[in-house]
């Protein structure tokens, strides 16, 4: 679901690394990359490049099981048994999404062991949207259409990249995600074309989540050396803003024609540049809730830990037997 | 304590700042598996991914709830991945036998073997091999047929020879046949319900009668 190359991208400040890569094996790794093939496992890759994309694809699995519990939170309250099943597979397709993608991002060299400890210390972070709550039913479905529609764009981008693995699970997951935006939508429009009392909820819902989906994308790319370099290498595929604009052309004309309105006085499309016009979010804010201080942050991570703890006996228990055994890492 | 919208979050009793968690070893959660599909009957076995698992039951459990939820499957495989022996990866136009090592010369068995030569070797310490094939990079190994050999490192030069001619061949896998756990062609009814549960399919959610008829309603300005 949650896939965003550029929540937390290296400093712009931080060195590349690149002056140290033997240069006969740099450019058959960039040759490669411009020929239209996938980078494998076992191939040679340059530091910075395993590094971000370690990053990236870790980034993206914990925002799939941390954004399974807002949604997750409804499944007992969804109105009837149909959306009650439909919401259960939803998340389940979530938390599924999660197992690919570590797996994934274990082909690179770290355990996903090391990336669970690094979620519930802090260390690692996960789409900064999770950190607010679903007080009602409408909240849970704004995340099941605009999330997952936000999510859609970044990871149909992404699975055009470079490495094969995170093409691999990306495809499996956009296929998964076409039930998830259709559910999402249909929701959506069930409450905006209802009762005045399900339209006024629909609408609520709405204007509390707009502030974070127009973070969603991350904030503008600073044409950086970094930017350059990954854009090459295709780990980032398009910048945060053109994600950014997509969502708003596919989306916000859907928004209008239920008969909701976006919070955003200034929010227009420029016929001439193509490109929509909106207030800029508050970024020292998106900053604040990133670090550790938004509503729901040290609810996400106790549960996740919770999770991880309540389950350590049955772990060892069905571990008891083994005599010794060698880590291997996944091999695609 | 944590409070939540979610009752069941607040029953919990969660501390809001726990002591960090310490490292644990990288087989806390199990080693790896990787998993094999069968899309439709007769078609061959595709390479899907892995699952982490204690032992071969639970990553087939694991595996069929991961691969087989949501899509057509009329088969699947597991193996632990520290049972594949693999190829180097090549160029999308070339062929990862050629990379293989000089090995031992094999003397050709066909892979429709004759009764006499498959039981010489099988007394000459041979095993079955299943052998798959990647043809691009990006996309998965796909099971292309059986070799026999004394290991995985022969198999592959067995396969050299059986299958060497085809092209593009970015990276091969061999599979000691013995280490696959395979769903049983009796068990068939097990991938039956898959396609029931209409709800989880996009084509199930159309909304735009609906979406016309509430404008329609609208007062026209």
């Amino acid at each position: 679901m949650y896939g965003s190359a550029s929540t937390h991208d290296l400093p712009t400040n931080a060195p590349t690394g690149l002056e140290n890569e033997d240069p006969t094996l740099l450019a058959t790794f960039e040759a490669r990359i411009a020929k239209g093939e996938k980078i494998e496992p076992t191939d040679w890759m340059p530091a910075l490049y395993r590094k971000q994309l370690t990053r990236m694809i870790e980034q993206h699995a914990h925002s799939e099981i941390i954004g399974s519990l807002p949604e997750g939170t409804w499944i007992t309250r969804a109105p009837g048994f149909r959306r009650k099943m439909a919401q259960m597979a939803k998340v389940q397709d979530e938390v599924g999404h999660a197992q690919l993608l570590y797996s994934a991002a274990e082909t690179l060299g770290k355990t996903r062991e090391e990336m669970l400890t690094d979620l519930i210390n802090g260390k690692s972070k996960y789409s900064n949207v999770f950190n607010y709550p679903t007080p009602t039913w409408a909240d849970s479905n704004v995340i099941s259409w605009l999330i997952d529609a936000g999510a859609i764009v970044n990871q149909l981008a992404n699975a055009k990249g470079s490495y094969g693995p995170y093409c691999r699970a990306l495809d499996r997951i956009c296929a998964e995600e076409a039930f998830h935006l259709k559910y999402g939508h249909d929701a959506v429009v069930h409450l905006a074309t209802g009762t005045k009392i399900q339209r006024e909820m629909m609408q609520a819902a709405l204007n509390r989540w707009w502030p974070a989906i127009m973070t969603f994308f991350g904030p503008s790319d600073k044409m950086s050396v970094h930017t350059e370099i990954l854009m090459r290498w295709k780990v980032k595929m398009a910048s945060n803003d053109e994600c950014r604009n997509q969502f708003l052309d596919m989306y916000v004309p859907k928004i209008w024609e239920i008969g909701l309105t976006v919070p955003d006085e200034k929010l227009a499309k420029n016929e001439a540049t193509g490109q929509w016009e909106f207030t800029e979010p508050d970024w020292e804010d998106f900053k604040r809730v990133i670090n550790g201080d938004g509503p729901c942050n040290a609810e996400r991570i106790a549960v996740r830990r919770a999770a991880e703890e309540n389950g350590a006996w049955v772990r060892r228990a069905l571990n008891a037997s083994k005599t010794e055994r060698k880590y291997v890492q996944p091999l695609a | 304590m944590i409070n939540s919208h979610d009752p069941r979050m607040n029953r919990l009793g969660l501390a809001d700042a726990a002591a960090p968690a310490a490292a644990k070893p990288a087989l806390d959660q199990f080693e790896t598996y990787e998993v094999f599909h069968q899309k439709k009957e007769n078609a061959p076995f595709t390479y899907v991914g892995p699952v982490h698992a204690p032992e071969a039951d639970v990553a087939f459990l694991f595996a069929k709830e991961q691969f087989s939820r949501r899509f057509a499957c009329t088969g699947l495989w597991v193996v632990p991945t520290s049972a594949i022996t693999v190829t180097p990866y090549v160029g999308d136009q070339e062929s990862a036998y050629d990379a293989l090592p000089p090995g031992a010369v094999w003397t050709g068995l066909e892979p429709a073997d004759t009764t006499e030569a498959q039981s010489a070797a099988y007394s000459a310490g041979e095993e079955d091999y299943d052998i798959f094939h990647l043809k691009k990079r990006g996309k998965a190994q796909v099971h292309v047929g059986k070799v026999r050999a004394a290991s995985g490192a022969e198999a592959l030069q067995v396969a050299k020879a059986v299958f060497g001619e085809q092209r593009p061949v970015v990276n091969v896998w061999a599979i000691r046949s013995a280490d696959i756990l395979r769903s049983d062609d009796d068990d068939r009814d097990i991938w039956a319900s898959t396609p029931e549960k209409k709800y989880r399919e996009a084509i199930s959610y159309k909304v735009q009668d609906r979406i016309d008829r509430f404008k329609n309603e609208q007062p026209q300005p």
